[in-house]
């Protein structure tokens, strides 16, 4: 039972003067009661706002998924009419919803993976106090700190077809036999455009927090694994990642949501093309609902990207505590 | 033997932070290096490593052409009203979070962490009919609004780990000594957590800078467009102007690149203690 505001020092009050607390019982309650008053003011604020605009919307988004709701419904202020999992169906058989989540799949799975592997080197190198160490890390930031569409901006310049520099590079490294490398404009490396873009803009953070982890890694630990003979990853495997178990969960899972919403760098970047070979659910709901001006299709598309989400957290949260099991 | 072992090693180790680094720094060069290019420069077969001749016509540009100005003046307007907001009301209610624990705000924690997760997307289909409804589309109120309800939930679970680590001993002396409770926060409380103030202002401006997706959905008219809607908007066509865009793209990430390195050490601290208890 979780105790409310200052109630050690009502514990106090009573055990000192209990003859006085129990003349007074009103004392005590009252003060217990305008606690309570003062906490709800205080969350007030946080709770309108949160109620207003995010929960309230969400629930709308998903019951306006089962219904037909187009622009006549909003400029007409009309409530669409239900038509049952017509949205669903109708997407579904288009095999519209198929291969946008297959494409965010691939894409989180990727940019997830590549980033938690990069971001561990990185931080592993960092760790080790190398020479300008304290430079390395601050600068290291400024992908971080750079809004997302500038990101796009900037990669896209450097996958210009012509003129961009992994174009020059592609040119340089097969010897002159490839001239016209459009990374955004083939359906096969597209995607991949964006993964790396994706990665270049979130190593910095991932890096941080595992950083901050390992400062939880007790030393001696590793130094006794040492002098027993285990190797480098050996003591990898068995210590460092053991003890950062709670940084890697938290960091990777917010990866994973950082990288399921993802939508600018496809705005900018590809916006779903070419023919759709980077349509995830993001850019189908968007242009369903903002494009297509068919708002319950949108949301149906939202509702599926929603649930899609939270197995793939759910999927991860088990995997690792099943690892956790086997090493423990 | 086991030293040239250890030699390698450590070769190894620095190619690796060398190419890492470059591939993180190398692009920020390349902006800045190509908005100093005339778009002839640039457009050249083999690409020069520094401009032959620096131009800053894509700046001149920029600052004439009377859209950038407006959209870097509304961003500015809508963060940090939005970062004002949010702080405001993170330190209300992570005080509440940290200092009364009834029942109820495990459920408010829950939502909030939910609510966290939900992609932008899926809010805004019916945020712009119930904003409408309101006659707040189209407006900077309700942008400011909406971009500040996402970050609430993030920034008070951070403000509230602040407060965490202020002893409780102080509340109960300032009871005893006869302080009311709002004084008792605003007095006494605050001033102890004014990093935490910092890094939750800082970090919600950075994300509220970085919006795009409310903004190019609730905001119509040119004249409200934010920075990240303008560029997209505007600069970014079927013929680029890639010495235009760069320029501009230096200007958006410059202000954030100086935030960041100017408050580094409050920003750092609330990320880490956000990831690490949240």
């Amino acid at each position: 039972m979780p105790t409310p505001f200052l109630s050690k020092e009502t514990v106090i009050m009573r055990s000192a003067s209990s003859s006085s607390s129990r003349r007074f019982p009103v004392l005590r309650s009252s003060r217990k009661r305008q606690d309570l008053l003062f906490c709800l003011c205080l969350l007030l604020p946080a709770v309108v706002l949160c109620t207003a605009f995010i929960l309230i919307p969400i629930i709308d988004s998903v019951v306006m998924s089962f219904t037909n709701y187009k622009l006549v419904n909003l400029t007409k202020n009309r409530p669409g009419e239900w038509n049952d999992f017509a949205n669903y169906t109708r997407l579904w058989k288009a095999g519209k919803l198929q291969s946008a989540i297959l494409i965010t799949g691939q894409f989180v799975f990727w940019t997830v993976s590549l980033t938690f592997l990069v971001s561990m080197t990185l931080a592993l190198i960092l760790n080790t106090d190398p020479p300008g160490a304290r430079f390395l890390r601050s600068v290291m930031m400024i992908p971080w700190v750079i809004p997302t569409v500038i990101t796009g901006l900037l990669w896209a310049w450097i996958y210009a077809n012509p003129y961009g520099l992994v174009q020059y590079l592609v040119h340089l490294f097969s010897g002159g036999r490839i001239t016209d490398f459009g990374m955004l404009n083939g359906k096969g490396t597209a995607l991949w455009g964006i993964i790396l873009a994706g990665l270049w803009k979130q190593v910095p953070l991932m890096t941080l927090l595992l950083l901050a982890g390992m400062q939880n890694v007790p030393e001696d630990i590793m130094e006794a694994a040492r002098i027993d003979g285990a190797d480098y990853f050996t003591r990898l495997i068995h210590i460092l990642i053991p003890y950062m178990r709670s940084v890697i969960a938290v960091s990777v899972s917010m990866c994973i949501i950082e990288n399921f919403k993802q939508y600018p760098l496809f705005a900018t970047l590809t916006n779903g093309g070419p023919v759709g070979a980077t349509t995830t659910l993001a850019v189908l709901s968007y242009d369903e609902a903002f494009v297509n001006n068919n708002y319950g299709s949108g949301a149906a598309v939202t509702t599926v990207w929603l649930l899609v989400m939270i197995a793939a957290v759910a999927v991860f949260r088990l995997i690792f505590q099943r690892n956790k099991g086997e090493t423990a | 033997m086991k030293s040239r072992h250890h030699a390698v090693a450590l070769a190894a180790k620095y190619l690796v932070i060398l190419f890492l680094f470059a591939f993180l720094l190398f692009p920020v060069y390349w902006m800045l290096v190509t908005s100093l290019k005339t778009n002839v420069e640039s457009y050249r077969i083999i690409p020069s490593l520094w401009p032959e001749k620096v131009s800053a016509g894509g700046y001149q540009t920029l600052f004439q052409d009377g859209k950038f100005l407006v959209y870097y003046g509304n961003n500015l307007i809508v963060s940090a009203l939005a970062a004002l907001l949010i702080c405001l009301i993170s330190i209300m209610s992570g005080y509440a979070l940290s200092r009364f624990h009834f029942r109820w705000n495990v459920l408010l924690l829950a939502t909030f962490s939910f609510s966290q997760m939900m992609p932008v997307i899926s809010r805004l289909i019916s945020l712009y009919g119930i904003l409408r409804r309101l006659g707040m589309t189209d407006t900077r109120l309700g942008l400011v609004l909406a971009i500040s309800a996402t970050q609430v939930p993030f920034s008070a679970t951070l403000m509230a780990s602040f407060f965490d680590g202020i002893p409780r001993d102080l509340e109960e002396a300032a009871w005893t000594d006869g302080c009311g409770r709002m004084k008792t926060l605003l007095r006494i409380i605050m001033p102890l957590v004014v990093p935490g103030i910092l890094a939750v202002g800082i970090y919600s401006f950075l994300m509220t800078w970085d919006d795009y997706l409310h903004a190019v959905t609730l905001v119509r008219s040119p004249a409200l467009w934010t920075l990240s809607q303008g560029l997209k908007l505007t600069y970014l066509g079927e013929v680029s102007d890639w010495q235009l865009i760069n320029s501009a793209s230096i200007l958006g990430a410059l202000p954030m690149i100086f935030v960041f390195f100017f408050f580094q050490k409050y920003m750092v601290k609330g990320l880490v203690a956000g990831a690490v208890k949240g």
